[in-house]
C-alpha cells in the first residue's frame, strides 16, 4: 500500500534534538510512528585509552542537565575498579548531590518544558505555549519553577563548586567534605523548597481532570516497569538492586544485581535512530518493552521512606489497581519525587556524621572491570568499564534511561497519533499532543552540545501521490 | 505583579553562576559609585570558537578589579537567569555567533542593544538575551539596560583552542566590553544602540 508521511522536525521543548515521523496509509490513518534521535555522540568510543580516574569528569560532559547522575554512576563503576568501600559520609554526600540533581532536573522538565501544556492546554497557540505564556497566566507558577530549579542548582554549586559539570564526586568518595556553613544554608532553604513542591503538587492534581482524554491515550498500554529499590523495596536514587513489575503490578523479578545487567537487558539498534532500544531479555524483543524513570520507580517501590512522599505515593498507587500505566502520570510521579528529594535531603543533612572530614578512600586499581548503576532523573543509568593493567580504559558501555524508554516512547507516539491525527487536516494542537507525549518521558538526548543555527518546525501532510494536503510551520 | 523575594530562605542559599563565583571588581574608581553591571559570558568552551566568551571573561576578570561588576560564565541562557539579571542595572551578554548573512564574517565584532520583543520561544531552557530580559521584566519588574556583544566564529568543532581569526579578534572584544562597561556605568554617557567592527 502506498503511504504518505508527516515529519515533525525538530521535536520542541525536550532536552536535545529529534524528529518524529508519522506514516499514513491511503485512508489517511496513522499506521506507523517513529521517534528519531538525530544526534550522534560516541562517548563510549572516545573514552577508550583514557585513564580510568578521568571517567567521572568525562562522563559528566555527556549532559548539561544531569551531569551529576553520570558522575555518580561513573564514580560507582570506578569504586569497583578500586575495589574499595567508600566512607559512609561520602556515600551520604553523594546521595545529597544526587537528590539536588533530581530536584533541579525534574523542576526543569515540569515547570519549563511541560507546564505550558498543563497550564495553557494542549491546543494553545504554539507562539505563546512557553514559559512566557506561563508567566503571563500564572506568574507564581513560573517563579516557583525558577526558584525550585535554583534550589537544586545552588546545592550542586555549593557542594561541587559549579552548577554544571562539577567534578566533586571522585572514585573512592568525594573530593571535599561538607562545610557547616553550606549544610546550614541548605537546611535554611529547605522549607521554601518544600512549600513549592507541596503547592505545585496540589495544583497539578487539580488540573488532571482536564486531561482525561490525554491520560487515556498518552502511552497508556501494558509494559514492564524497572527501577532500583532499597533492600526494603523503598524508593532510592543511589544504590540498591533492580526490581521489575508487570502491567498488573506483579513482581516479575527483584533483587537483580545491576552488575549483571547484560544477563537481563538487551539492546537493539534500529537503522532510523542513533538511540538504541533496550528490552528485558527473558521476554525478547519487542515484547520485553519496559519503562524506567519516575513512573516506573513509583510503580516498583513499596514506599518512599519520608512522611509526605509516602502519603502521596499511597494516593498515586490508588490511581489504578494495577501498575499506573499512562505515561501522562510521569508528571505526577515527578512531583512526588521532588517532594521525596527535599524530605530526604533534610534527613541526610541532619545526620550526625554528615560533616565528617573522612570522605574519600584512596587505592590503586584492584579490578579490571566495574559496573556503576544509579537512578538518574529519567531512569536507571548504567556505566560499565573495562581497564587494562595500567588503568587505561579499554571498553565502555553506557545504558541511559532514554534508551530504555525508547520502545515505549515510540509506541506512545503511535498511540497518540492514531487517536488525534486523522485524514488530511493538521492542527497545531494535534501535533503538540504528539510532542507532549514525548515530553512526559522527559527524554534527555544531549543538552551538553551547544547548538547553534535555526531549527524551524515544518510539517507537511502528503497524499500517497505526493500532493501537499496540509502544512503547519512554526517560525 | 508576582511578589519578588517571597522565598527569602531560597534566596539565602545564594549562588551566582557556574564556576567559582567571581569577586565584585570595579573597572576603575568611577565604578564604586556607579550601578552594578553583570557580564554574562555564554557558550561551550569545548567547542572551539564557541568558547570565546569564556576566554573574554578570563581576560576581563584580570582587568576588572574591585566591586561593581560581576562576571558569570554559563553554557546557555536559561530562565533562572531572569532572576539573576533582575538584580543588576546593566547586563552585557557575550556570545560567539555563527558566520552568515546576519552575523557577518569570522572575526566580526558586533554590539547591539537588547530589545524586549522577539519571535516565539520554543526551547525554554535555552533562551536568547532578549528573552532573559523580557522574563526579568515580566516576573521581577526589572529592566536592566542590556547589550549583546557577539564575535563571529569560524570553527565550532570539538576543541579548546580558538581559530586564528577569532583569537586575533579577542583583544578587540575585551576592549569593547571594557568600553561598554565604562559607558554603562557613566551617567553622562549613553551607549549607542548598536555598532559593528
Amino acid at each position: 500500500m502506498k503511504q504518505s508521511s508527516i515529519v515533525i522536525d525538530p521535536v520542541t521543548r525536550i532536552e536535545g534534538h529529534s524528529k518524529i515521523t508519522l506514516h499514513l496509509n491511503e485512508d489517511g490513518r496513522v499506521e506507523e510512528a517513529r521517534f528519531h534521535v538525530t544526534q550522534f555522540r560516541g562517548f563510549e568510543k572516545l573514552c577508550e585509552g583514557r585513564p580510568f580516574y578521568e571517567m567521572p569528569s568525562l562522563m559528566a560532559r555527556i549532559c548539561g542537565i544531569c551531569p551529576v547522575s553520570h558522575l555518580i554512576a561513573s564514580a560507582k563503576a570506578c569504586d569497583q575498579l578500586l575495589a574499595v568501600r567508600i566512607p559512609p559520609t561520602a556515600d551520604k554526600l553523594r546521595r545529597i548531590f544526587g537528590l539536588a540533581q533530581v530536584t533541579q532536573s525534574h523542576a526543569l522538565s515540569l515547570f519549563h518544558l511541560s507546564s505550558p501544556d498543563l497550564l495553557l492546554g494542549m491546543d494553545a497557540d504554539p507562539a505563546t505555549s512557553n514559559i512566557f505564556g506561563v508567566a503571563e497566566k500564572n506568574p507564581e507558577l513560573a517563579l516557583d519553577g525558577i526558584r525550585l530549579r535554583q534550589f537544586g542548582q545552588r546545592i550542586i554549586e555549593r557542594l561541587g563548586g559549579k552548577r554544571i559539570h562539577p567534578a566533586w564526586i571522585v572514585p573512592g568518595g568525594v573530593s571535599e567534605p561538607l562545610t557547616e556553613a553550606n549544610r546550614d544554608a541548605i537546611l535554611f532553604a529547605l522549607p521554601d523548597a518544600l512549600a513549592i513542591a507541596e503547592r505545585t503538587l496540589e495544583w497539578f492534581k487539580s488540573t488532571t481532570e482536564r486531561f482525561r482524554e490525554e491520560i487515556s491515550v498518552f502511552g497508556n498500554f501494558p509494559t514492564l516497569f524497572m527501577g532500583i529499590v532499597k533492600k526494603d523495596n523503598g524508593l532510592t536514587f543511589y544504590d540498591g538492586n533492580l526490581r521489575i513489575v508487570d502491567a498488573s503490578g506483579h513482581i516479575v523479578a527483584q533483587q537483580l544485581d545491576p552488575a549483571d545487567y547484560e544477563s537481563y537487558i538487551g539492546e537493539k539498534v534500529e537503522p532510523w535512530s542513533y538511540l538504541k532500544s533496550s528490552y528485558y531479555k527473558p521476554k525478547g524483543f519487542p515484547d520485553g518493552i519496559y519503562r524506567v524513570g519516575p513512573l516506573a520507580r513509583l510503580n516498583v517501590a513499596d514506599r518512599c521512606g519520608t512522611p509526605r512522599a509516602d502519603q502521596e505515593l499511597a494516593e498515586f498507587h490508588e490511581l489504578q489497581r494495577t501498575a499506573v500505566l499512562s505515561s501522562f502520570h510521569y508528571h505526577h510521579a515527578r512531583l512526588i519525587e521532588i517532594l521525596y528529594c527535599i524530605e530526604r535531603l533534610e534527613q541526610l543533612l541532619n545526620d550526625p556524621d554528615i560533616l565528617s572530614k573522612h570522605v574519600r578512600a584512596v587505592a590503586r586499581p584492584n579490578a579490571l572491570e566495574g559496573v556503576g548503576a544509579a537512578e538518574a532523573p529519567r531512569g536507571t543509568l548504567f556505566h560499565h568499564y573495562k581497564i587494562d593493567e595500567q588503568g587505561l580504559i579499554r571498553w565502555v558501555n553506557l545504558i541511559i534511561a532514554t534508551g530504555q524508554n525508547n520502545l515505549a516512547m515510540n509506541r506512545s507516539v503511535l498511540q497518540v497519533a492514531k487517536h488525534y491525527v486523522h485524514g488530511n487536516r493538521l492542527t497545531p494542537g494535534m501535533l503538540n499532543r504528539v510532542e507532549a507525549v514525548i515530553r512526559c518521558y522527559d527524554p534527555c538526548l544531549s543538552c551538553s552540545t551547544h547548538a547553534f543555527g535555526e531549527m524551524a518546525l515544518r510539517v507537511q501532510l502528503l497524499s500517497p501521490d505526493g500532493e501537499v494536503l496540509d502544512e503547519v510551520a512554526r517560525p | 505583579m508576582a511578589g519578588v523575594g517571597v522565598a527569602p530562605r531560597l534566596a539565602a542559599l545564594g549562588g551566582t553562576g557556574e564556576g567559582a563565583p567571581s569577586p565584585h571588581r570595579p573597572l576603575h574608581d568611577k565604578i564604586h559609585t556607579m550601578p552594578r553591571a553583570l557580564i554574562i559570558a555564554y557558550g561551550n568552551p569545548l567547542r572551539s570558537d564557541d568558547g570565546v566568551a569564556w576566554r573574554a571573561a578570563d581576560e576581563l576578570e584580570d582587568k576588572i578589579v574591585g566591586a561593581g561588576v560581576e562576571i558569570l560564565r554559563t553554557h546557555q541562557l536559561a530562565p533562572e537567569l531572569a532572576e539573576t539579571v533582575s538584580r543588576f542595572e546593566a547586563v552585557i551578554f557575550i556570545d560567539a555567533a555563527a558566520a552568515g548573512e546576519s552575523n557577518g564574517h569570522p572575526g566580526e565584532l558586533r554590539c547591539a542593544q537588547v530589545g524586549l520583543s522577539e519571535g516565539p520561544v520554543r526551547f525554554s531552557h535555552q533562551l536568547s538575551p532578549a528573552s532573559v530580559i523580557a522574563l526579568a521584566r515580566q516576573l521581577y519588574a526589572a529592566s536592566p539596560r542590556a547589550y549583546a556583544v557577539t564575535l563571529t566564529g569560524e570553527c565550532f568543532d570539538h576543541g579548546e583552542a580558538l581559530s586564528p581569526v577569532v583569537a586575533a579578534a579577542l583583544p578587540a572584544l575585551v576592549t569593547r566590553i571594557e568600553a561598554l562597561i565604562e559607558q554603562l556605568v557613566s551617567p553622562a554617557t549613553v551607549p549607542p544602540d548598536s555598532d559593528k567592527h
